[in-house]
């Protein structure tokens, strides 16, 4: 497999998937928490996890904390092996253009 | 709120930029959400230099540390538990997930095990303990306690930093209660606290090291 993901390989969204691909299996962060890690704006993240959710790479759960309106945010099995994928695709790249 | 990184959003990287995107977002995510080990570290290995030097200091000059000198030795390690707590929520904050729950159960061991101390170091000065032995008991099963949460949280969240503390603090408390009293405070002060110290230096220089690696 040679070809790049292209959901994946733009640096914005690259950034959002390396970074819920790093939290652990059944974990999930908050908008707020992935916006402070990743700091960007809350529109330029939005936009790009609505690709992200089209393309069923990124599952979000709506849910309030007392009354204040909590998104939670991780990848699904989908997005993982997608994110799997691409950094094999990245390497089999390096590696080819090393020999 | 700074955007610079989302300026260059549409521009795709090369393999090799795009890889070390990948591990520094990945270093991000484990700076946002972990403890850092240093700060612990360090904290702890203040409170523990100073308390227990004011402690031996203490039993040396009287026999057995004052109540001035446990006041101090209590206030340090309150100290050092209240920044632990604060500093570990909020990494913690903002994330859920079975691992998440694992961290509150952790903690929450922390809270049954220090809860029940007091009362075991107690039954055995009811059971007739002298001073001596209920100064070394109260160290060792301190460093017992700690020693073995360190260990079992470093196997559990697979943070070798943890499993190394967790280490050195119970061979620590051998040592420090085989050395007798009052020389037990002064080896908790300078192998534990001085060791802690020494470790937090360590760590520094490697994650000096590490980012100055990712840099080049």
């Amino acid at each position: 497999m040679t070809e790049l993901d292209t959901v994946i390989h733009a640096p914005a969204r690259l950034r959002v998937v390396s970074t819920l691909a790093a939290l652990r299996a059944g974990e999930e962060i908050t908008f707020a928490k992935l916006q402070k890690l990743l700091d960007m704006t809350a529109g330029n993240l939005s936009t790009h996890l609505r690709k992200l959710e089209d393309a069923g790479y990124v599952r979000q759960t709506k849910e309030f904390a007392g009354r204040r309106p909590v998104t939670y945010l991780a990848l699904t099995t989908d997005g993982r092996r997608a994110f799997e994928d691409y950094t094999t695709t990245l390497q089999d790249l390096l590696r080819g253009a090393g020999s | 709120m700074s955007t610079a990184p989302d300026s260059r959003s549409d521009h795709p990287l090369d393999p090799a930029a795009s890889l070390d995107l990948i591990a520094e977002s990945q270093r991000r995510v484990r700076r946002g959400t972990e403890p850092d080990c240093r700060l612990i570290c360090l904290v702890w290995g203040i409170a523990w230099a100073v308390g227990y030097l004011v402690l031996w200091t203490s039993a040396r000059a009287l026999g057995v540390p004052g109540v001035v000198a446990y006041v101090v030795f209590g206030t340090l390690l309150a100290v050092a538990v209240v920044v632990t707590i604060v500093h570990s929520a909020r990494r913690a904050a903002g994330t859920r997930g079975p691992g998440h729950r694992a961290t509150v159960l952790w903690g929450a061991t922390w809270f049954l095990a220090f809860g029940v101390y007091p009362f075991v170091i107690a039954g055995l000065g009811r059971a007739g303990a002298s001073d001596d032995v209920t100064g070394l008991a109260s160290n060792a099963l301190a460093c017992v306690i700690i020693g073995v949460m360190y260990l079992t949280g470093g196997a559990s969240f697979g943070d070798r930093g943890l499993f190394v503390l967790g280490a050195w603090i119970l061979l620590t408390g051998g040592v420090a209660t085989m050395a007798g009293m009052p020389a037990t405070y002064l080896v908790m002060a300078t192998v534990g606290g001085g060791g802690f110290l020494a470790i937090t230096v360590v760590w520094q220089v490697l994650h000096l090291r590490r980012r100055a690696g990712a840099r080049r």
